[in-house]
């Protein structure tokens, strides 16, 4: 009898710890693996948040963790730049729109930038994080801001 | 007399452009960090966008809050929620002010300059007045930003009252900026 409790017990207190060490170790998501909600062109996308920003962000972004919509965005390369982390980022945008989506590569995408020129018409699968918003008064200009982005050949 | 009439407007024309013209960042670096006897959280965001305009001292901020990575998935989880920061609703937080000690200030001579900025910060739909210093470095033209301070999460309707949250979250967290700006 009092081994069977011990044997319960210490059957319990493995459970605890797994539990414990799951949640500490749990992974980000990678973003790269999740199957695209939809592939959809830089100019729509940048249209669907200028014409209705509620619907928009209620459609891509993701209320119980953050972890927005992956999408595949297509377009023409506008400017290629780098943040303070040093990850690629590449501006796919028209040329007679004011905005665009800003797609930020990961340091370990990174080097798929490397072939890319500007005028280039490309693929991008990444997370979105905020959508297009232009403030006449301050000339503030706000891409829709993609991240852990990778090429998609 | 029509060609110097033109002259004169475009002169005019090209002082007002140069005037407003504003230095801008689409890759400002935000960070913010709690520390409890319980735990140290911080947090990294690379996508701050920021435009300042020398001539008038309009200082403006747009952060989208789901780019603040956190070294443990479960705490970016809890963060983007609706019990945290809802960044559904609230994808975006944004300051509108100024530099109000301008004359201070010589963007056209290399240098650091301390910036008082004042103006209304919005985070998780709640608005502050705030008012805190910023250092800003001038070099070839290029200007860095950089401040650092502290908000009360209650200000901003974060509370925790009950549980784990509670205890491992500071009531106060540090933020920290550094602002890449150029022409």
């Amino acid at each position: 009898m009092k081994s069977k409790i011990i044997k319960i017990v210490l059957a319990l207190i493995v459970i605890a710890i797994g539990v414990v060490a799951y949640l500490w170790f749990m992974p980000h998501r990678n973003v790269q693996s999740v199957k695209a909600f939809k592939t959809i062109d830089a100019t729509a996308l940048v249209n669907e948040f200028l014409t209705d920003k509620e619907k928009a962000n209620a459609l891509y972004l993701d209320s119980d963790e953050g972890e927005s919509k992956v999408l595949i965005v297509t377009g023409i390369v506008a400017k290629i730049s780098k943040d303070q982390l040093g990850q690629q980022v590449i501006l796919l945008k028209n040329k007679k729109d004011k905005m665009g989506v800003s797609c930020s590569f990961t340091l370990e995408t990174n080097n798929q930038v490397n072939t890319i020129k500007i005028g280039d018409h490309i693929s991008i699968k990444g997370v979105i994080r905020s959508g297009a918003e232009y403030d006449e008064d301050l000339d503030l200009i706000e891409n829709v801001i993609i991240e852990k982005s990778a090429l998609i050949k | 007399m029509k060609k110097l009439f033109l002259a004169i407007l475009l002169i005019s024309i090209s002082i007002t452009t140069f005037g407003q013209e504003k230095l801008k960042t689409t890759s400002g670096h935000i960070k913010f960090f709690s520390t409890t006897p319980a735990e140290d959280i911080e947090a990294n965001n690379y996508k701050a966008i920021s435009n300042l305009t020398p001539s008038t001292g309009d200082l403006v901020f747009s952060i989208p809050m789901q780019s603040f990575e956190f070294e443990k998935a479960l705490m970016q989880k809890h963060y983007n929620s609706k019990k945290f920061l809802n960044t559904k609703k609230f994808p975006k937080a944004k300051f509108k002010g100024n530099i109000t000690n301008l004359s201070a200030i010589n963007f056209s001579k290399d240098g650091t300059y301390a910036a008082d900025v004042s103006g209304d910060l919005t985070i998780h739909g709640v608005t502050n007045k705030v008012s805190e210093k910023m250092m800003l470095t001038i070099k070839n033209g290029a200007v860095t930003g950089t401040t650092s301070f502290d908000i009360t999460l209650a200000d901003y309707d974060v509370v925790f009252t009950k549980g784990k949250p509670s205890k491992n979250i500071a009531k106060s967290v540090k933020i920290t900026a550094n602002l890449n700006y150029t022409k």
